[in-house]
Parts: structure tokens; sequence; C-alpha cells
């Protein structure tokens, strides 16, 4: 029972960084049709930022995830308005122009930082566990589905609840009438933009917590972006969510259960959605 | 990409020739250079050029020609590579006229599996698919040590034994060798790119529903051209592993499908020359960056990519090849090409 | 002999039913014609039949088989061929490769590998016969792109033609032509014979007068009118549909 629990919270801890990184680029594709494959490397760059300003620099932890979220995002951005931008409906070329940057912003990062991983690193009021079921858990498990669920929260109620998110949504729909009803479409494109690289900074320094940082993390991670989106559907913050935890379970248990082979897991996941439901178990629309 | 034209059957000889000059030239060039190279260079650079060129121009096939964008293509020549590699250093069974058959067989069986997956989606999502299924490949062989060596791969694999007494493989050899099954390769792709089914995947590429109401069945033609891009792509990992003696699970990975990218892109897709020469300027830059920054080398190669995309759609290629339409032109006053 | 037989027919797009239980047949060397304000239903209906979406509801039976579920490729197969009323021609080949392309479709040969596709001389034959039934030979090496769009038109048709089908669904076939190109398109369509049944979508009432022998109105997914052109003609719920409409097509009938 114990190891259920503790795999379940391992998997939901996890599960929400993959959320957050994930709804960054769900956000941006799903709704703005915008490709951005630099995207696990931009949770590279804000990993690596926050590691720089909390242990290099010793500075306030939640500092840190402050700037390391607003450098992936202002990169981020950066990509947008100088390149993405021109390249409005050919995918092709944004997958191509964004796999460029993945080159660049990695060797960039090793030029700053070095081929050295860093360690997994907590904020000093986070470290240390507390009991749970007669054994312990660590604190920084439990704080980020917390601060997951916050941010779930939040965005749920920014697209729902407020005029930005009525008009995202309405430019996602039909852009020509947004623009025509006067609304500053352009604006909101940037800042939906900048919002989804920012979370993917966060996603970054949070998930440091367990994942370190590493240069290989631009692939790495996202893959897994990919698999949670065609595991939960494009599109929508429901989907994203539900992705992510299903592959975050998943790959907690097979851990715990099995780990040689416990990336296979999430592998034959993915391939059985994309045999059954090509679109994902929760698209927009849905 | 790129205009295609049908010259009448019947032209003057010369006309026939003009448009294969450039072929003998360059053929001619290749098959002199390591006269004037030293071996080392032909050995490193040369036949490494020569073996991602094949590797390249299989990518254009579904990328170029069928309009497939595929992040997980460097499977099918790890594949090759890694059953050359397994057979001969696990299974003793070392004449290559066992061992490379075998390897392309298996390069093919895996396409033909992959490609049955990932075509249940296009677009995007089969762009994610080939990445995903690429790197499964890459986390089975990074933990299969007994058969795959794990991280560290196979070592050893000796140069292909024809089972021809005299014949020893020497970097020289080696490469006339490749060069060898460089041009058979270009030759098959050529005809099949210019065959009523390669011009069903130009057609596949610029607009599906129209070929579907003509009467195509899309999805097949994809799936062949899956499986034959595979099929190359092993042939080239049988040669790699013989060239580079080792190979190892970044060969199956998305650092290597993305180079082929590079190639195919920055030389030009759906021009079958394009990505040989996308591999000849992508290997070169990288054999400079060796030399002078040796850690700036994927930092000029992701900024040249940008540039490429950004401003030279279409890649080096069509450049070159309005240069060699303009040289004619003035030569031979105006031969309608 | 029944060129199609539509029973039941219908289209929902999540709350918008664009097609409402259709049912119709076509006779064989019918010309009819479909026509209706815009967002009738009429290019939905079209790609109904062509496979280009899949019916909510109802049944396709295509010279007696049915074909409701067959994929579009199967289709042409069978006998149907259509136009697009966006163009959709390749834009970087010429008119000859065009027509090469299209003319191969339903034969076995379209998956021939290794002989260059200048060796099947009877493709460039049909091609050439296809391409001087609309008066494209001359303009056989020029890219598409370079085309006027009267040509890119005509070329359009062409394509629906390769086939050789039995069945022919042209959408808005002269839409953007001025006048004189219309009128050769309109001659070419009559010149077909009546060994092929023609169904055209179209607004321009030109063509609808000058080619059908039965018109069929569309309105918000239904068929409200169906009979020939005099009756139509003559059919006041016709005309007060289209009395909103008259000053915007070219030609809005006589009445």
């Amino acid at each position: 029972m114990e190891f259920v629990v503790i795999s379940l919270l391992n998997g939901i801890s996890f599960g929400m960084i993959l959320f957050l990184l994930t709804i960054g680029l769900s956000l941006t594709l799903g709704l703005m049709g915008i490709v951005n494959l630099a995207h696990g490397a931009l949770f590279m760059v804000g990993a690596y930022v926050g590691w720089t300003v909390a242990i290099q620099l010793g500075l306030n932890y939640w500092l840190a995830l402050l700037l390391g979220g607003i450098a992936a995002g202002l990169i981020g951005l950066a990509v947008e308005r100088g390149f993405l931008r021109h390249l409005y409906m050919l995918t092709n070329e944004q997958v191509m122009l964004t796999i460029g940057f993945i080159y660049i912003l990695t060797n960039l990062s090793l030029w700053v930082w070095g081929g050295l991983p860093r360690a997994p690193f907590v904020a000093s009021a986070l470290s240390g566990s507390f009991p749970i079921l007669g054994g312990e858990y660590p604190v920084h498990r439990m704080t980020t589905i917390g601060i997951g669920l916050i941010l779930v929260i939040a965005l749920w109620w920014l697209q729902e609840k407020t005029r930005f998110g009525a008009i995202v949504r309405a430019g996602m729909d039909d852009k020509e009438m947004t623009i025509g009803l006067g609304v500053n479409l352009e604006r909101v494109t940037y800042l939906v933009f900048f919002l989804g690289a920012f979370m993917a900074g966060i996603a970054g320094i949070i998930g440091a917590q367990m994942l370190g940082v590493n240069l290989d993390m631009g692939w790495d991670i996202l893959l897994l972006a990919l698999i949670v989106l065609v595991v939960g559907g494009m599109g929508s913050i429901q989907g994203a969510l539900l992705g992510a935890m299903v592959i975050g379970t998943i790959n907690a248990f097979g851990i715990a259960l099995f780990p040689e082979f416990a990336m296979f897991l999430m592998y034959l996941v993915m391939i059985v959605i994309l045999l059954v439901k090509p679109t994902g178990l929760m698209p927009r629309g849905v | 990409m790129g205009v295609t034209k049908l010259k009448p059957v019947g032209q003057p000889w010369h006309g026939q020739l003009i448009r294969f000059a450039p072929y003998i030239v360059i053929g001619a060039i290749l098959i002199i250079l390591p006269l004037f190279l030293s071996p080392y260079v032909q050995g490193v650079l040369l036949t490494k050029i020569l073996i991602f060129a094949i590797f390249a121009m299989s990518l254009d096939l579904i990328l170029g020609y069928t309009g497939l964008f595929s992040l997980g293509h460097a499977a099918f020549f790890g594949v090759g590579g890694y059953t050359t590699g397994i057979l001969i250093t696990r299974f003793g069974v070392d004449t290559f006229w066992l061992t490379a058959p075998l390897s392309i067989l298996m390069a093919t069986l895996f396409a033909a599996v992959f490609g049955f997956i990932a075509l249940r989606v296009s677009g995007l999502y089969f762009l994610m698919v080939t990445f995903a299924l690429g790197q499964l490949l890459f986390a089975v062989a990074w933990q299969w040590f007994r058969m795959t060596g794990g991280a560290f791969g196979l070592k050893g694999i000796p140069p292909p034994n024809l089972g021809i007494p005299w014949l020893t493989f020497n970097d020289t050899s080696l490469y006339y060798f490749v060069l060898l099954i460089f041009i058979i390769c270009y030759f098959l792709l050529y005809r099949i790119v210019n065959s009523p089914f390669g011009y069903a995947l130009r057609g596949i590429r610029e607009d599906e529903p129209r070929m579907r109401a003509l009467g195509y069945n899309i999805w097949l033609y994809k799936y062949i051209a899956f499986i034959i891009a595979g099929l190359f792509a092993g042939i080239g990992g049988v040669l790699f592993a013989h060239w580079n003696m080792l190979i190892s699970p970044r060969h199956l990975g998305v650092v290597t499908s993305s180079l082929g990218l590079f190639y195919v892109i920055i030389g030009g897709a759906g021009t079958l020359f394009g990505p040989v020469i996308g591999s000849a300027v992508v290997i070169g830059i990288e054999y400079g960056a060796s030399l002078y920054t040796p850690e700036r080398g994927p930092l000029i190669l992701g900024t040249l990519f940008v540039i490429v995309v950004m401003f030279l759609r279409g890649g080096i290629s069509p450049h070159l090849a309005n240069l060699w339409r303009k040289v004619v032109k003035y030569s031979y006053g105006s031969v309608k090409d | 002999m029944e060129a199609l037989k539509i029973e039941g027919l219908s289209k929902n797009f999540g709350g918008v039913q664009a097609v409402k239980d259709v049912s119709f047949t076509v006779q064989a060397g019918e010309r009819l014609a479909i026509i209706g304000p815009n967002g009738a239903g009429k290019t939905t209906l079209f790609n109904l039949l062509n496979g280009q979406e899949s019916a909510t509801a109802g049944r396709i039976y295509l010279f007696g088989q049915e074909i409701t579920n067959m994929p579009t490729h199967r289709r042409a197969h069978l006998g149907q061929g259509r136009s697009f009323q966006l163009i959709s021609l390749f834009p970087k080949l010429t008119v000859l490769d065009n027509a090469l392309l299209a003319v191969q479709g339903t034969k076995p040969s379209s998956f021939q590998l290794l002989r260059p596709i200048t060796a099947y001389k009877h493709l460039f034959t049909n091609a050439q016969e296809l391409l001087e039934t609309m008066a494209l030979w001359e303009k056989r090496d020029d890219v598409v792109q370079a085309l006027g769009y009267g040509e890119q038109r005509r070329l359009e048709i062409a394509l629906s033609l390769a086939s050789e089908p039995k069945l022919l669904l042209l959408d808005e076939p002269t839409s953007g032509l001025t006048a004189a190109e219309s009128a050769d398109i309109i001659t070419m369509i009559r010149n077909l014979g009546p060994n092929i049944t023609v169904v055209v979508v179209a607004h321009d009432m030109d063509l609808v007068f000058g080619l059908a022998n039965r018109i069929m109105v569309l309105h918000y997914g239904q068929i409200i009118a169906d009979g020939t052109p005099e009756e139509i003609q003559a059919d006041s719920r016709v005309k007060e549909i289209y009395l909103g409409i008259e000053e915007g097509t070219g030609n809005a009938g006589a009445s």
C-alpha cells in the first residue's frame, strides 16, 4: 500500500512537471498553430539560469525560479518575433527552424555553462521530507504538485474567465474576424508565446529538483512532451494534464517495478494510443 | 521542388550529353580525387561524405519527393549498421555477401513496421511518432548490452570481407568500394524518382485530395516510399559500420536523424543531388570546425540551417543548378533545357 | 440505368447540419445542375459523393454499387471524376506533367519503379488526347504557375476527365472566368457526349441553363426543388431564395 501511494505521488509530481512543460507547447501549437520544437531547449535554458541564480550566486530560490522563467520566456519570444513570425502557416519550415535553434541553444549553453551536468537542486525551504504512511516523502515533490495545481487553475481561469483567454480562443477559431473586431491579436499572440516559453523555463527549474540539468535535455524533454501531447491530445489544458498524469504515473510505476523497461512502457502507451485513437485522449474540441 | 520537364524522345544526342555532363564531370572528379589527397583525408572526409550522402538521399525520397517529415530516419541507418556489427562480432558471420543483404533486409523490415505505425497519422504527428520510434530503438540499443554493447556500442567491425583473397581494404580501396555503391544507389534512386511511381510521390507532396480524386491510393504510395527509403538508409548503415568500425546508439537516434535533415535541407530537398551536396557541405563544416573551433561546430551548423530555412528556401542546389544553366546557355547560345 | 443514387444522405459538422436527408437519382447521360445560395451545402454534397467527407447517415450508389464508405481513390477507379472549386493543380509541374499524372492515376503502371516515365508511350498518347480536348496541347511545356487563370480552369477540368469517368462531378467549373472563357467551357462540356453523366455545381446561370436538362435547388442542406429548367424558372420558392442574391451573380436567369 505504501508502495502504491509513494509511486502515485511520484507519478503525479513528475506529471506536473511534464504538464508545465507541455502546456506551453500545446497552447502555441494547438491554439495558435505555431510549431516550436525548441521548447525542450527552453526548459533546459531555464534550468541552467535557475541553477546559476540559486546555486552559483546563492540567491533566493524563488528569484531563481522567476529569472529562469523570464530568461526562457524572452528567448522564446525572440525566436517567435525574429523568425517564426515570418514563417506563418509554413509548418515544415517552422519545424526546421526550431530544430536549428535546438542546436544553437544547446551549443550556447555548452559555451556558457560547460559540459558537466548539474546535480538536482532544491530550495532550502523545501529540502527535507515529511512522514507519510510510516515512511518519508520529499517536501519538494509535494510542493511541485501544489505549484502545478495552482498553475492549472490559474491557466484555466485565464482561458475561460478572462477577456484575454476569450481573445486567444477567438483568434484560434477565426483569426480574421477577431482582428476585424479591432482586437490586437498580435500582442496577444506574443503574450501567449511568452507565457508558454516562461512556463517551460519554470518547469525546467522545478524539474531540476528531480532531473538536474544537462545538455541532452533539448531533445529528451521534447520527446517526453511530444509523447504527452500524442497521448493527451493537443490544444487543451485538460488534454495536456491528462496526458501528463498518464505518462507520469506510468513512468513512476515503471521505474519502481521494472526499472530497465520503464522507458519502453511510455513508448508502448504512445504506440497503442496512435493505433487506437490517433488524436489523443482529450484533444481540443472534445 | 524544382520544375520537371519531360523531354520528348528523339532529342539530338548532344542535347542528351549536356544533361549528363555534370554527372560525368563530377564522377570523374570523384574517381581522380584520391590521387591528390592524402589517404587520411579520403578516409575521414570523402568516404564519410559518400556514406552519408546515401543516407541523405534516402531521406530525400520521403522528405523532398513525398513531403513526409521524419525525425527518425536514422533508425534504419542504425539497424543496417547494427545488424552488420552484431552478425560479425556476436555471431562470427563475416562474409559481406551474407551480412550486407541480411542487414539491408532488417532495415527494410523495421521500415515496414515503423512505417505502418507512423503513417497512421500525418503532419506534425508523423514527425513526433518517427522521432519517438527512433528514440525507442535508441533505448533498446542502449539497454541491450549483451547484443548491442549497450552505450559503448559494437567495436572492432572490420572492413567488408568480400571473399576475394588478394583484396584487403585500406583507406583508398574502401573509398572506391563506397564510391561504387554510392553510384549504384544514386542510379537506382534516380530511376525511382523519375518513374511513374516517383511522379506520383511528387503529386502527393503537392496536392493529396487531387491525387485521391485521380485514383491514387495515397497511403500505399507513402508506405512503399517509406520502406524503400528505409532500405537505402540501411545500405548507408552497412557501409558506415565497416568504415567507422564502431556503431553506437547515437547512430540510431535523433541527433543523426536531425543531421540527415540538415543534409537534405541545406543541400536542397527534392533534387536527389541536393542531399549529396548537403552532405558534403555539412561534413565539410564539421571537419573545418574540428580544426579551428572544435566546440562550436553545432552552433555553426544550427546557424547555417536557420539561415537556409529563412533565406535560402530550397537549399543550395537549385542555385547551383541555375548557375549551371547559365553557364550552359553562355557556351551554347540557347539550349532548350 | 442509374448512374448515381443517393438515399437519405446527411452530414453533420458538430452542431451544423450541412446536408439534411437528401435523396435523388441521376440517370446515365443526364446533365444535372445543382444550384443554391452560398452555404446551401453544395460543395459538402460533392465532398460526400467524392469521398472527401464521410456521411453521417445515408447511402450512395454509383452505377448500382454502394460506395458510401469507399475511399476516394477507389471511387475514381469505378468511374468517378471530379473537378475542384479551388483549382487543385500541381503548380510547379508542367501542363504535360499534370496530364500524365492524371492519366496514370487509374492505370496499373502507376506503381512502376524503375523505368522512367518517358518510356510509357500510351500515357503520352492519352495525355495528348486529353489536352487537345481542352485546347491545351500547345501549352504542354508551360509550368502551371505561369498559366492564365482561364487556362488553369481548363486544365482543372481536363484532369477530372483523365480517368475517362462515367460520372463527372464539376464543382463551379466556370468560377472566376470571363463570359467568353465560360462560353468555351460550356461548349467543351456539351461536347462530352452521351456516354458520360455530368453533375455540375454552379452559381453561373449561363452555365446552368446552357448545359443542364435537369436542375436541383439546394437550400440549407435540403432539396427544395427538382425539375426541368423551365419548371425551376417558374418555381416561386426558388425565385424567393434567389431574389436576395440576384444582383450578386453574373446572370441570374431570365426571370
